[in-house]
Formats: structure tokens, C-alpha cells, sequence
């Protein structure tokens, strides 16, 4: 199904070599390319962090925001056009951290955005303090002595604050992560990819290696529209004291969009309405009198 | 000019805003100049509560200081209201549930009025009783009772003719009750005004300048934006609530950036939330406009207050350097304007607009003749709507004028990324491999000097960066800023009729502001600052940028809003 759109613009991507964050261009890239979207229609929005360079090294549109507000600035900008495809990427400390508050409503509100996070369980750009999914004991910059609160578990997050499609992915297998991002875009809704994902520099924890080892695409038959089943899916990492950690499709739901719901952008894109004219103004005045 | 001050007064719960409503639509169907301030606290049951309703036969620019008429309808009220009575005042109260032994009989008549009774009589429902009292208000200022029947009917129409009956028989009743005689005559014009508050005004001239994006979390006074365009979806304008003020100003840029207008709005304490994010405006150079409705700081305040010392914080607020605008309405009517304004700067020169609103402006009613539609304009600035082929889009474009042309995600050929990081034209990072080397030094230089151009355009291209002056030619003028200039307005026709010359100097666009001519307008002038705050925040900023000092003061920041009287009293005692 390849096209000949070429997505990429050429840049040269900051990463350090063997950086998980390859991997996750290899897969949004991949992904894009298999869908054929208009290039122009593709925007993406990251927050600060070294995965946050994403955009720039494709050749859509691209919008590189603040530390942890990836979220607000690319819902606004699916509100106000809903025919743009809306690609979130940022990091765990970005979207696990600073910015959790806006994914538990991201969630709840179903905006039709697929949002991938690069949870390399560190915080690259700042040079290796503990992230939200850092795990007990490891020892970073800002955890000498090792990290002594539990990590995060960003899928039960996604689950329980109601995401209509949750999904991990693993950056060391580009071509599985391409299929995930993939369906997540073909998914009306909120999807989020949580990608495993090695940072070579600061993580010595959760190496690529550490990876491979541990996870394990989940099994063919396994019914994703079953919130039970995805729950215990999701708890099965922490409780397998990290030697299973199961990538692929935890869960998902067709419910209706944000969009699809509200009566103006029921109308269609906003960018696309027209401005009142003058008489719809002194109409509307006359509410007042 | 003649005005009566009304106020309604009692618990929360007793249906003192609505009563104040009414009496507002009967003033202003009869022709009157209305002007309205509700007194309330932060909390949904109980308290002491009122509205004050300011009746006059010409334009009203405050609620006015004390009280004509002091509707009581519990026994708080006698004890909160009865130090701002009038001279000559009247106190309609029911003697079933009011004493009012405690009133000073040389100020204030008493006249009895059995509210509660004859609601039950005519309707057998207690709440009724506000309307035998808007009756009896309505005879002493000798307003006729007919146009009010009209009001109910088409208020209460829907709930049935029992319902409307007994508010016209009501209204008839606190209008013929004995010892209920008209005081004054107040005669109406016959124009119907609009009626609102600013924070409508300002939505409506958002709306018709084509505001399609309004986002927002909940805080007083700012809500009723929030609450305006929430209850308007269907006249083709979207509202998110968000989940914090963070978000709200994040998801105004992300729409900014998709290519609709985007407004967002809080008080103080919301604004604080947004501070990281009007840098990030700054830095896309996204087009969007934030009002900060300001309230009694610092922290939660007095969120039911007025005050006017956000202003250096608006001025200040986020990292860096990037050009802004910040202006500050001046009355209801003003609001609109600046509501439908703010939208064509932005946009016209892509930086981030506050509004800075005050409580008491946010929520004081006035009633306006017309607004000036044929001066709404849509002006939407520099946008690129195609590519013309010639390579990569330099939307950030060095350009003389520092506006770079813009253009929308889904114009094919003009994809670009927009970077809170220092870019080059193409909006490509020099943050990381290439900080500090020479080709990023330079660009940087370029780039930000590219940015901050943009203040000497608009101060070369627009004339709104002066302040206005009324009664050039005066003795002495208050200085003055947003909400305050309508008090300082009425000071001045009080001192005419004490003989003293004053006038106005209203600065409404504050930042940026045009030095010379600023300097030129305020040379030689006797000038006395106004304002609602303890730091003479606009004096600062007229220090600053002018070099003049201004060395008399009138402040305020016990939260209630200034009225003529006082800075007139004020005024007399600096100037003797
Ligand atoms: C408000 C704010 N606080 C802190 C920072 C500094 N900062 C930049 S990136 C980052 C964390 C990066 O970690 P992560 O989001 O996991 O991304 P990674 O670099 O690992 O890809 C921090 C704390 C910032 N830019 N803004
Ligand atoms: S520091 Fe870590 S996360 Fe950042 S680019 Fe290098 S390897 Fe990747």
C-alpha cells in the first residue's frame, strides 16, 4: 500500500545514536506512508524532551509546544479543524509528569487524536533524573539511592480515565509499533501508544536488551473490547515483577468523538464557518433588550 | 441630570437578582439610562446580598454612591445598608419581618409595606413579594405601571395567566399601597438600550469579530464569558471547558494555529496558570486574545471583588521578551469594541492580546444605545492561503516590518513546524546542535530583533496607543485606566457643578504606548492618578515611559469600586 508521499523532511534527527526515538520515527513514518494521508492534512504536536524533536524531522505540519501541554495545544487544533489528522508525540515525562492532568481528560473527552508517548522511564533532555515510570530502586541523577516511589502505570491510566483505544508499543520493533499507530489513527477517538524505549545515555536500567527480553506481543484471540481483560492485561507487567511485559492492543471502543457530539462542530470544521454578517450580529443583540 | 440609586437588599436566596433584573428592563423599556452592581459574596447559600439599581434620565457611568431607595428585605438589611442611606432616603420595608427602630429619622423615611402578605394574598407564593416591592419603587420614580404589566406578561407568559396575574396584581398593589407616593420624576426617552453586563459586551464583540474558539476553566468574575458563549454554540461559536486554565490557553493556541480566531479568559489566579503559555503565544508568534477579569488579590482574594492590580503582571508575565498588547475597556459599551479590536491586533500582528478586565466592569449592567457594527471589522492579517511553489515556507520570514506571513495546516506546500525553540524562517530549530555556534548566534539576533519589530509597527500603524482625554482644556484631570474612568467621568460633572474644572486622561491600550505622544498629552497638565490598587501601577507605568510623576493619588483596594462622589470628594480635599 506504500505511496509516494515522502513524509520526512531530511533534517538530521538530534537523537544519540541507538536512541529508542529511531525506532518511533520508523514507525509514525512507516504508518503515515501505509495510510497515503495528504501530508498538509498531518499535523503533529509534540511537548519539550528529546523524543519532542519529532515533528521536525517529518515534513508535515508541526507544532513543538511547551513541556507537558502537547495535549491542550493539539486538541485545540483538532477542534478547530477536525479535518487535520492529529499526531501527538512527547515523552513520559512530558505526558506521564508535568502533563498527566491533561491525559486523564484527553481520555474522558475522546478528541479524535492518536497520541504517542516515548516512555524511555528516564528524563532524557534533562540528563537522567527520574521519570513517573522510572521503577523502584533505579538509581538516576535525581535518585542516587534509588527511586522509592511506584512507577506510574500509564495504561491503567489511559483504561481508567476511559481512552477508547490503548495500545503499547516497543521501539525496538518499528514494524509492530507502525501497525499500532496505524489502527490508532484509523481509530475515531482518543488512542494512546505508550512505546517502550531505551535511552542509550541515561538509562542503564531499562536497556534495549532489558527490553527484548521481557516483552511479548499479545496473544492471537486476546479480545480487546473487554475492560476486564484489558485491566488485567495492563496489570500484568508490575505483577510479573517486570519479566512480561505484553505490547500490542490492550483495549478499544468505539464511542462517539467529542466533535461528533458538540452542535457546532457537528456543522463541520470550525476553520470552515462562516464569520456572523452584520445582520446575524444586531439579530443576536436582540437577546439583550 | 437626575438618577436614583436602588437597592434591593436581603439574603441570598431571596431573589434579589432577578427582582434587580426586573426593575432594570422596567427602567430601561421606559426610556431610562440604567446602571446595575450586584453585592455578593463567595458563597451559594446564605449571606448578605443586594443590587443596586441606578436610574437616570441621562448616560450613567456607575452604580453611584449610597442609597435613594432601600428596598430592606430582612432585618440585614437595615443593619449592612443602613450607613450608605441618602439624605432624603426611603426605606420600603414589611413590618411582619423588618424593625426599623435602628434608622435615623433626618435621613431616611420609613414606609411600611406588607410585602410578604399581599404576595400571599394575590398568589399564595412568598417570592412574589420583590415584585409588590419593584411596584412600589416604580411610583417614586414616577414611572408608569402599564409598560411593567407588559414585562411580566412576556417574563411569565409561559408559566401561565395565574402566574402572570399575580405578578401584575402584585406590582399593582406595591404601586397604589398608601404612603407609596411618587418622590421624583424621572422621564425615559422612549429609546430601547441594550442591556448587559461587560463581559457579554466583550463576547458579543468577540463574536461578531468572528471569535469561532473560546476556551476556559470556571473563576469568578470571568465566567460570564464562559457562560455567554457556552449558552451561544448555536450562533456558530464553540466553547471548551477546559480542565485548568493551562489547558485553556494551550488549546486557544492549538485552534490559533489550525487557523480560527481563539480567545480564552480567567481571573488572577487563572492567569497566573497561564503564564507559561502566553511566552509560548509570544514565541509562535500564534495570534490569540486572553482577558484576565481582574479580582481583590493577592491569592483567592476576594473573588466577588473588584480591583485593579494585574496590570504590571499582565504587562510582565512569562519568560523572555516577545511583543504584546495589554488594554483595559473602560466601560461596558468600550468592551465590545475592544472585544472585536483585540481579535484584528492580534491576528494583524501575531502576538498575544490581554484584556484586563476588573470585577466591577466584568459585572456591572449598563444599558447602551447602539453599538458601532459598521467599525467591526475582520481583519486577519498576513496569510498565505496557497503555495506558490518556490520551495520550502518561510513562515517565520524576516521580514521589515516583522510580520511573517502565516499559514493554516491543510494548505498543501506550506507545511512548516511551529517551535517554542529558537528558530530560523522555516521555523526549524537553532536550539540544539546549532546553539551557540555563529550561524545560530546570528539567526537568533535576527530572529528575536524580527519579533520585537513588530511593537514599532503597530505603534507606527495604529492610533489606539495614546490615551483619550476628556475636557481637554481642564484644570486638573484624573488619570485613569479600564473601569474607573466611568467614576472619574461622573467626578468631574460633580465638581463642574462645584465650580472646579477637571477632566479625564483614560488610558485604555496601555501596553504598548506611544511615548511621545503620551508625553505630549500629559505635558503641563495638573494631574491627579486614580486607580484600585495600593502600588499606583499606572502611575508607574507613565513614570517609566514618560519620565512624568504624578503625585496625588486617589486609591482604592478594599475591593468595592470607586464612585464619582468619592474621587469627587477626594479630588476636592487634594485640590483646596
Ligand atoms: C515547565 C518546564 N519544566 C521543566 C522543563 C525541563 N525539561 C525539559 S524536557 C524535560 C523532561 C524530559 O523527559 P521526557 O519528557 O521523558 O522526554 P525525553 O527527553 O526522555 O524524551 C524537562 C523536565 C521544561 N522545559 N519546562
Ligand atoms: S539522551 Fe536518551 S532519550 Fe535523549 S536522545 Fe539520547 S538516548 Fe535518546
Amino acid at each position: 500500500m506504500a505511496n509516494n508521499i515522502n513524509y520526512t523532511s531530511g533534517a538530521k534527527p538530534v537523537w544519540c545514536p541507538g536512541c529508542g526515538d529511531y525506532g518511533v520515527f520508523a514507525g509514525l513514518n512507516s504508518a503515515l506512508t501505509q495510510l497515503g494521508i495528504d501530508k498538509e492534512k498531518v499535523l503533529i504536536v509534540s511537548g519539550i524532551g528529546c523524543s519532542s524533536a519529532m515533528p521536525h524531522v517529518f515534513s508535515t505540519y508541526g507544532i513543538h509546544s511547551l513541556h507537558g501541554r502537547l495535549i491542550p495545544v493539539a486538541t485545540g487544533a483538532k477542534l478547530a479543524n477536525d479535518d487535520l489528522t492529529v499526531i501527538g508525540v512527547g515523552g513520559d515525562g512530558d505526558g506521564y509528569g508535568i502533563g498527566v492532568g491533561h491525559l486523564i481528560h484527553a481520555a474522558r473527552r475522546n478528541v479524535d487524536m492518536t497520541y504517542i508517548v516515548i516512555d524511555n522511564q528516564i528524563y532524557g533532555l534533562t540528563t537522567g533524573q527520574a521519570s513517573p515510570t522510572s521503577l523502584l530502586g533505579a538509581k538516576t541523577k535525581s535518585t542516587p539511592l534509588g527511586s522509592i516511589e511506584t512507577p506510574e502505570n500509564p495504561v491503567g491510566v489511559a483504561l481508567a480515565a476511559g481512552a477508547s483505544y490503548v495500545a503499547r508499543g516497543f521501539a525496538g520493533d518499528p514494524v509492530h509499533l507502525a501497525g499500532l499507530i496505524k489502527e490508532g489513527i484509523l481509530h475515531k477517538g482518543f488512542a494512546i501508544i505508550d512505546v517502550l524505549s531505551n535511552c542509550v545515555t541515561f538509562n542503564n536500567l531499562n536497556t534495549g536488551d532489558w527490553y527484548k527480553q521481557r516483552v511479548y506481543k499479545i496473544e492471537e484471540g486476546y479480545d480487546p473490547t473487554d475492560m476486564s481483560k484489558a485491566v488485567e492485561k495492563a496489570l500484568e507487567a508490575e505483577r510479573s515483577n517486570w519479566s512480561k511485559i505484553p505490547i500490542g492492543l490492550f483495549y478499544k471502543k468505539e464511542r462517539p468523538t467529542y466533535s461528533e457530539q458538540d452542535i457546532t462542530l457537528k456543522k463541520g470544521p470550525l476553520v470552515n464557518q462562516p464569520d456572523p454578517t452584520k445582520q446575524q450580529v444586531l439579530e443576536a443583540l436582540d437577546d439583550l433588550r | 441630570m437626575a438618577s436614583v440609586s436602588v437597592r434591593i437588599a436581603g439574603a441570598n436566596g431571596d431573589g434579589i437578582e432577578s427582582s434587580g433584573a426586573l426593575l432594570i428592563e422596567a427602567a430601561a423599556k421606559n426610556g431610562l439610562h440604567v446602571f446595575g452592581y450586584r453585592g455578593y459574596q463567595s458563597i451559594v447559600g446564605g449571606g448578605h446580598v443586594w443590587y443596586q439599581v441606578r436610574i437616570g434620565d441621562s448616560d450613567l457611568h456607575s452604580h453611584g454612591r449610597g442609597i435613594d431607595i432601600l428596598v430592606a428585605l430582612n432585618q440585614d438589611a437595615i443593619l449592612h445598608q443602613k450607613n450608605s442611606l441618602n439624605n432624603n432616603s426611603i426605606v420600603i420595608y414589611d413590618p411582619s419581618k423588618v424593625n426599623v427602630d435602628a434608622l435615623d429619622t433626618s435621613k431616611s423615611r420609613a414606609v411600611k409595606l406588607p410585602m410578604l402578605d399581599i404576595a400571599m394574598e394575590v398568589s399564595g407564593n412568598p417570592i412574589i413579594r420583590n415584585v409588590v416591592a419593584i411596584g412600589a419603587v416604580l411610583k417614586f420614580i414616577g414611572m408608569d405601571i402599564g409598560e411593567f404589566d407588559e414585562i411580566i406578561k412576556t417574563r411569565f407568559g409561559k408559566k401561565g395567566d395565574k402566574v402572570v396575574d399575580g405578578n401584575i396584581q402584585a406590582a399593582a398593589r406595591g404601586y397604589n399601597y398608601e404612603g407609596v407616593e411618587t418622590a421624583c420624576k424621572l422621564s425615559g426617552d422612549g429609546k430601547h438600550r441594550y442591556v448587559l453586563d461587560g463581559n457579554v459586551a466583550l463576547s458579543y464583540g468577540a463574536y461578531a469579530a468572528g471569535c469561532k474558539f473560546y476556551a476556559a476553566y470556571p473563576m469568578t468574575p470571568a465566567s460570564g464569558i464562559m457562560t455567554w458563549f457556552a449558552s451561544n454554540e448555536s450562533k456558530g461559536v464553540f466553547f471548551k471547558q477546559a480542565e485548568d486554565e493551562i489547558s485553556a490557553i494551550n488549546m486557544t493556541i492549538g485552534a490559533s494555529v489550525a487557523g480560527v480566531r481563539a480567545m480564552c479568559g480567567t481571573s488572577g489566579g487563572g492567569f497566573s496558570l497561564m503564564v507559561e503559555a502566553l511566552g509560548l503565544s509570544g514565541m509562535l508568534e500564534a495570534p490569540i486574545v486572553v482577558v484576565n477579569s481582574q479580582r481583590t488579590g493577592p491569592s483567592t482574594g476576594f473573588p466577588t471583588k473588584t480591583e485593579q492590580a494585574d496590570l504590571l503582571f499582565a504587562m510582565h508575565a512569562s519568560q523572555g521578551e516577545f511583543p504584546r498588547i495589554v488594554v483595559a475597556p473602560s466601560s461596558v459599551k468600550e468592551s465590545f469594541r475592544i472585544g472585536a479590536e483585540a481579535l484584528n491586533l492580534a491576528e494583524r500582528y501575531q502576538v498575544p492580546v490581554i484584556i484586563l478586565m476588573d470585577q466591577y466592569l466584568s459585572e456591572c449592567v449598563d444599558s447602551v444605545e447602539q453599538f458601532d457594527l459598521d467599525k467591526v471589522s475582520i481583519d486577519r492579517g498576513k496569510i498565505v492561503k496557497a503555495s506558490n511553489g518556490t520551495g520550502k515556507f518561510k513562515r517565520y520570514e524576516l521580514t521589515g516590518d516583522g510580520i511573517s506571513p502565516r499559514a493554516f495546516p491543510g494548505t498543501k506546500g506550506l507545511e512548516h513546524i511551529a517551535p517554542s525553540d529558537e528558530h530560523n524562517e522555516y521555523g526549524e530549530l537553532m536550539s540544539d546542535m546549532l546553539a551557540g555556534l555563529d550561524e545560530s548566534i546570528e539567526m537568533r539576533k535576527k530572529m528575536h530583533e524580527k519579533r520585537m519589530k513588530k511593537i514599532d509597527t503597530m505603534l507606527k500603524n495604529e492610533t489606539v496607543f495614546v490615551p483619550k482625554v476628556i475636557n481637554e482644556g481642564a484644570e486638573y484631570f484624573f488619570v485613569t485606566f479600564g473601569s474607573t474612568t466611568g467614576s472619574a467621568i461622573e467626578a468631574t460633572e460633580i465638581l463642574k457643578g462645584k465650580g472646579r474644572s477637571f477632566g479625564v486622561v483614560s488610558f485604555e491600550y496601555i501596553m504598548p504606548l506611544d511615548k511621545e505622544r503620551t508625553l505630549k498629552l500629559l505635558e503641563g497638565k495638573k494631574l491627579i492618578d486614580v486607580e484600585a490598587n495600593y502600588t499606583r501601577q499606572l502611575a508607574q507605568v507613565i513614570k517609566q515611559s514618560t519620565g512624568i510623576e504624578i503625585k496625588d493619588s486617589i486609591l482604592r483596594y478594599d475591593g468595592e469600586a470607586f464612585t464619582g462622589d468619592e474621587i469627587a470628594e477626594r479630588a476636592l480635599l487634594l485640590t483646596n
